[in-house]
């Protein structure tokens, strides 16, 4: 387990995430690519801070922050997609010609 | 990091604790129901009966619905049972006599509970038929629900420890059990352990008015698997509540391990007596009640373990 | 640090699981599914977390995700089209385009991660790692901890704002109908 490999887990699960977020059409699914790339920055982000970082604690204090904003942008994320659900009855990004409420 | 006993003793320890406590739930199940309703109890046939239920779901003929998620349904019941293992697995006999006491014992434990619903939710779906899906999202609200007083519960436990281990916190409960030093703690846990492994009042997704709910297609070694689990959840649940709030392994004259097993087989019995005693609830009161008089209750617990610290 | 043959192996399997599950994520018809392969894939995550030494991020991870993707699941049977995937559809859009950038950010982020000299400093054991992250949520990163609180309740009202069904203007679903999907149909109502 080489920090090298560990960076390249986490670069993949952030193409991967980048690749769904721009191809998906449906909400939920966008959300997931969205996730994917948080995902591998957090892997990312504790890598460095385990191999190279002394152990610094404000690196994991970085993690909590990430997770914070994760579960901010799923918040949000559903939030919105309710809303819109509501108004538009649109579930895929295409119903969406015009974002004005 | 701790030294952790080897793979072998695990195994043994973890799964002979499992069949022999979900035999005893099987047990203690009939036996409550015979003593409640005042039935006349016959100890051979109590001993007995469990087996031969299981003995006749091991040869029944397996039934499937059309077009099933197979890999999900077969996986459900087993992913169910590894995370009653899993918790087991964290729950201290003595102060050097535990299978793993990782630094975070306790999102482990949170961990597997917040997945029984991924399980719960994995065995509703997966036969693609509507009572059981109807009993998944029952338990996905059920579960929701509960998760944070559960939480909050927990963590009021490990507050007096300074530490999230479970040997910690059984440790700091030598001169006061957190029962007495949080009364509201086991109440709130107990409450949500009947709920984690969906028993008695809180039987919302496997309910009869649902027939059944999430294992109304199940049928063979898969029915037994799923009941199977479902116990093995309840004895984790019960032997964490032991060390958790009942001080684990410290009690007068009988050593230790004895007494995290006279402490796990009460809250068994209370959590199995449950079931026959209290009516099923409604998933909106339930709901309701977790979210508007739980919540508070854990925080206020919490809050008032915490002052007492200072 | 945990070390030993034994970790390697348990790497590779939680590194493996992780990224071809974050990529059947995006090829299975069914919505449900691709949450649970999405779930797969934040364990793996956090189960490499644990080996480096973050028990209590790696746990935590593991713990949020099982919530969000129950809520997720929900969601999709809720509101999405076809969430059981029992007609097998494709829905992405501009598919090269997104596969481009997503092969682009990968060599990218690989190449940044081969290329660069990271400093070789280790991090302390598990038990005093997860000590000294409680140390730093109520010590110096006390403000930085209290502003995560403080976003998470805004939040929490917002999303109970916008997601209300009573919205600004009268009961939110009123008079709410379907786009069409062509852009000329809307132009002519």
């Amino acid at each position: 387990m080489t920090t090298e490999a560990v960076l390249i887990v986490a670069a993949a699960l952030f193409g991967i995430g980048v690749y769904g977020a721009l191809s998906q059409q449906s909400f939920v699914m966008l959300m997931m690519g969205l996730e994917l790339m948080i995902n591998g920055a957090i892997l990312a982000l504790v890598v460095l801070w385990a191999r190279s970082a002394g152990g610094n604690p404000q690196g994991q204090m970085l993690g909590v922050v990430f997770m914070t904003v994760m579960a901010v942008e799923m918040t949000i994320g559903f939030t919105l997609i309710t809303g819109v659900y509501r108004v538009r009855r649109a579930d895929i990004t295409e119903k969406l010609r015009r974002l004005k409420g | 990091m701790r030294p952790y006993v080897g793979a072998e003793l695990a195994i043994l320890a973890i799964g002979g604790t499992l069949i022999v406590g979900v035999y005893l739930v099987a047990v203690l199940d009939r036996l409550l129901g015979a003593v409640v309703a005042g039935a006349p109890i016959r100890p051979f046939a109590l001993v007995v009966d469990p087996a031969r239920s299981a003995a006749q779901l091991l040869v029944q003929q397996r039934r499937t619905t059309e077009r099933p998620d197979a890999p999900g349904w077969a996986f459900a019941p087993a992913l169910f049972f590894g995370l009653g293992a899993l918790a087991l697995a964290m729950v201290p006999l003595g102060p050097n006599l535990v299978v793993a006491d990782p630094a975070t014992g306790f999102v482990v434990f949170s961990a597997a509970i917040a997945f029984v619903m991924i399980a719960v939710f994995l065995h509703g779906w997966s036969p693609n038929s509507p009572f059981a899906l109807h009993g998944a999202y029952r338990y996905g609200a059920a579960a929701l629900s509960f998760q944070i007083p559960f939480l909050l519960a927990m963590l009021a436990t490990a507050l007096p420890a300074q530490s999230l281990s479970i040997v910690d916190i059984v440790r700091a409960q030598e001169t006061l059990w957190n029962v007495v030093r949080e009364p509201l703690g086991l109440p709130i846990y107990l409450i949500v352990g009947v709920g984690v492994s969906f028993w008695g009042p809180l039987n919302l997704s496997d309910a009869s008015d649902l027939a059944e709910g999430t294992s109304v297609e199940d049928s063979g070694i898969g029915r037994l698997l799923w009941k199977v689990a479902r116990a093995g959840m309840l004895v984790a649940v019960a032997a964490m509540g032991a060390a958790g709030f009942l001080g684990g392994w410290w009690g007068p004259l009988l050593p230790g391990p004895v007494w995290v097993l006279v402490k796990t087989l009460v809250l068994l019995v209370m959590l199995i007596a449950s079931g026959h005693l209290l009516a099923r609830v409604r998933i909106e009161s339930f709901v309701l009640v977790a979210w508007a008089i739980l919540i508070p209750l854990a925080l206020l617990n919490v809050f008032v373990s915490g002052a007492t610290l200072l | 640090m945990i070390a030993g043959p034994i970790v390697d192996v348990a790497f590779w399997l939680f590194a493996i699981g992780s990224v071809v599950a974050g990529y059947r994520v995006f090829r299975t018809d069914s919505m449900v599914r691709a949450a649970f392969y999405l779930l797969a894939s934040f364990t793996g995550v956090g189960g490499i977390l644990v080996l480096l030494g973050a028990e209590f991020l790696g746990m935590v991870l593991i713990l949020m995700m099982a919530g969000e993707m129950l809520v997720m699941a929900i969601v999709m049977v809720m509101f999405m089209m076809n969430p059981a995937g029992l007609n097998p559809m494709v829905m992405v859009h501009q598919n090269r385009i997104a596969a481009g950038a997503g092969i682009v950010a990968f060599v990218a982020l690989a190449g940044v991660g081969l290329v660069g000299q990271f400093p070789d400093r280790p991090a302390p054991e598990p038990a005093a790692a997860t000590a000294q992250l409680g140390t730093e949520l109520l010590g110096d990163s006390m403000l930085v901890f209290q502003t995560a609180g403080v976003a998470l309740l805004s939040t929490m009202i917002g999303a109970i704002a916008i997601a209300g069904r009573r919205g600004r203007y009268g009961v939110a679903e009123d008079g709410s109908v379907e786009p069409p999907l062509q852009p000329d149909e809307e132009r002519a109502r």
